[in-house]
């Protein structure tokens, strides 16, 4: 007892002169909180240097140089009958489109003026994009009307000619380049000096179809995106209802017993899984054995579906938990039914966190690209899916696959359209999250 | 003619609303309410009493199965409303606690409006077939829990929005609204200050004109001041029951008086 009164009187200090302890553990939080500010610090680093980097590369495939000359379309050689009957026009192929452009462009030249040393008709021939052709000639199908006139067009340059004007080839470059030539870039500057070829907005890069390895200039995402809204139709219809049911069924209605233990630790090992199992699964259950077609949106979303189940019911059930036990007691104590308990007021509590949960998988599905390689979806598709439901059998891409699948190839310029497909997944994804953002604020705590 | 009334009146009066029998409840393993016999009457308000973990409110759950949710609860014996056995196989829960209702420890509104939370039970029942049904059993259920002049011009409101007293007063109207026989209450008045629980108390005396009221409290003045019976849990027995003021002034078994007295608890 007088210990311990004489040794409180020995360490009577004042509150004004912090000691040692109180020195100690103030700096240590103000390290932990230096730690934190630095980690979050790293993390919008490292955010920041990702999106300059992708938007920086990708913005370019938003932009695309064409060079606008008058075309006359020749009637003698694009409707040779003189009936302007769709179906005998398209015997003519696209490489009489080609020759009257070809025609079109050294006019325009001569008629301009423009004199470049050393330049080869080939380099003439080659400034068009070799898709180009093709578009013309879908035009003039889309409406035979317009043979026999000469029309303003804006046809594609080739993918050298545009990456002269985003940077990616030079001068010199091109002097040891197969696919171009200074002199040909020479002439590019020549006809943008006399306003014939201009770098514009290209919203073709959204609406067209995959290219192949030597027309980059053509190529877009229009198969793509269709593919990956197909795939995340199916995942809505199917994977919501499904994981949400067997959320409420687990948290709510089943009996807690050995069972419900194992399905619950396989639900939580699914989510766990690696996506590319997923896909080998998909492959066997869904096209080997099931005979489903290869790269269709039905059997990518079926896959998916696997995929997004366990977290769809994990976050549900978590949402269905998060609901306090007071409010089933009190629907229960007025006689409410097990089921009306839970669609009357469990249901509309979790509903925020139920729907946060769904976006959160339905965005996971949408940029999940292994699973779909192994089911063909990263196939070289040119034709559009049909309207669903009957397009969900039919070929399509998906845009991560798409993503994939451009920086695999040669040339630079798919580099661009990949960076350029990026920004459209993120723009998706960004959008869902907005969603989900704008769902939790709506239907949080309304009452 | 009259005179009959009135002896029928004070016959139901001391008539058997609860009957227990040799009740046994465990939770998994553990023995938590042991053989206990008690008779409920009707038109009293009777008071469980006794330390906590007592079993007290495990008995209170019993009367109208909440217990059914829980699934290591398991319940022997018998429990009889108007002698018909609740834990019969043929009984749904879900009529039992239409009858009985029960009244929380947490006021527990549902986060909808103060009307919503009045009409939900009449409504699942069928209780009400129109909207002006509906408000009348609203309006009678909420002054007969005391709150309709508080809340009459904002019936629309969140119940969740009310203080603590009348949100418990909310959730009694809410109990009162399903027309039950028997009302259960599990400390009501807990979670309550002074003011809020005196309210509380008036009105439970007022409930015993139309109901079977059971209240478990902790606090023995409360038990003093409302029941007309109180019983005294103790371990999970039933140690002993009887009127109120013999209970308090004249506790036949040593361990009620060593709690009544502050000794134990």
């Amino acid at each position: 007892m007088t210990d311990l009164s004489a040794s409180g009187a020995a360490r009577k200090s004042s509150l004004v002169t912090l000691d040692d302890r109180t020195r100690r553990r103030n700096a240590a939080e103000r390290r932990f909180r230096a730690y934190g500010v630095a980690a979050i610090a790293t993390a919008a680093l490292a955010l920041a240097i990702l999106l300059v980097t992708i938007v920086g590369n990708g913005v370019g495939a938003f932009r695309q140089t064409f060079v606008t000359i008058p075309v006359t379309l020749d009637a003698q050689q694009l409707d040779p009958a003189g009936n302007r009957d769709r179906g005998e026009m398209s015997g003519v192929l696209t490489l009489a489109y080609g020759g009257l452009l070809n025609q079109s462009l050294r006019q325009s030249i001569e008629g301009a003026g423009i004199e470049v040393e050393g330049l080869t008709d080939r380099d003439i021939d080659d400034l068009i994009s070799k898709d180009a052709p093709a578009q013309i000639r879908n035009r003039v199908l889309a409406n035979p009307d317009l043979v026999g006139q000469t029309v303003e067009v804006a046809v594609l340059t080739n993918g050298r000619v545009d990456g002269y004007y985003k940077g990616r080839v030079s001068l010199a470059s091109a002097a040891n380049d197969g696919n171009t030539s200074p002199q040909q870039l020479a002439l590019a500057d020549a006809l943008k000096e006399r306003g014939l070829l201009a770098t514009k907005w290209n919203w073709a890069f959204l609406t067209n179809p995959d290219a192949s390895d030597q027309r980059p200039e053509a190529a877009g995402v229009g198969i793509a995106i269709l593919g990956s809204l197909y795939m995340m139709l199916v995942v809505l219809f199917l994977a919501v209802p499904i994981g949400v049911a067997a959320s409420i069924y687990l948290e709510e209605f089943a009996p807690k017993n050995r069972l419900t233990d194992v399905i619950e630790v396989n639900i939580a090992n699914l989510a766990a899984v690696p996506s590319i199992v997923f896909g080998i699964l998909g492959l066997a259950a869904f096209i080997n054995f099931a005979g489903l077609p290869q790269s269709a949106p039905i059997v990518g979303g079926l896959v998916l579906v696997l995929m997004t189940l366990p977290t769809i019911i994990i976050s549900t059930r978590a949402a269905l938990k998060a609901v306090p036990p007071s409010i089933r007691d009190a629907a229960l104590g007025v006689g409410a039914s097990r089921m009306q308990t839970v669609f009357h007021h469990v249901l509309p509590l979790a509903l925020p966190g139920i729907l946060t949960g769904t976006i959160i998988g339905l965005a996971q599905a949408l940029g999940e690209t292994a699973p779909l390689l192994l089911i063909g979806m990263v196939a070289f598709v040119r034709n559009f899916p049909a309207a669903p439901p009957e397009g969900l059998f039919d070929p399509a891409s998906a845009l991560p696959v798409q993503v994939y699948n451009w920086t695999q190839r040669a040339d630079p310029a798919f580099f661009e359209r990949a960076s350029g497909a990026i920004i459209v997944l993120l723009v998706l994804l960004l959008c869902m999250n907005l969603l989900a953002i704008y769902l939790r604020r709506r239907f949080e705590r309304r009452w | 003619m009259n005179d009959m009334s009135i002896m029928e009146r004070a016959v139901s009066q001391t008539d058997i609303k609860i009957s227990a029998r040799d009740v046994q409840v465990w939770y998994g393993e553990k023995h938590a309410i042991k053989d206990v016999n008690i008779d409920i009457l009707d038109k009293t308000v009777t008071a469980f009493i006794g330390p906590s973990g007592c079993g007290k409110s495990t008995f209170l759950r019993c009367i109208n199965r909440m217990n059914d949710t829980i699934d290591i609860c398991r319940v022997q014996g018998l429990i009889a409303l108007d002698g018909e056995d609740i834990y019969d196989r043929r009984v749904d829960p879900v009529q039992l606690r239409a009858k009985v209702g029960m009244v929380f420890q947490k006021p527990n509104p549902f986060p909808k409006s103060i009307y919503d939370n009045v009409a939900y039970g009449p409504r699942i029942h069928g209780l009400v077939r129109n909207k002006a049904e509906t408000d009348e059993i609203v309006e009678k259920s909420l002054r007969g829990a005391a709150l309709w002049n508080e809340v009459k011009d904002r019936l629309q409101e969140p119940g969740t929005g009310l203080s603590g007293g009348q949100q418990q007063r909310l959730c009694i109207a809410r109990a009162v609204a399903t027309q039950p026989e028997v009302l259960l209450m599990d400390e009501p008045c807990s979670a309550l200050d002074p003011i809020a629980t005196s309210q509380v108390e008036d009105l439970i005396d007022k409930l015993r004109a139309n109901f079977s009221v059971v209240i478990v409290t902790h606090s023995m003045q409360q038990a003093a001041r409302v029941s007309q019976k109180t019983a005294f849990f103790h371990l999970g027995n039933l140690v002993e029951h009887g009127d109120t003021d013999d209970i308090f002034t004249n506790p036949q078994d040593p361990r009620t008086e060593s709690y009544i007295s502050g000794k134990i608890g």
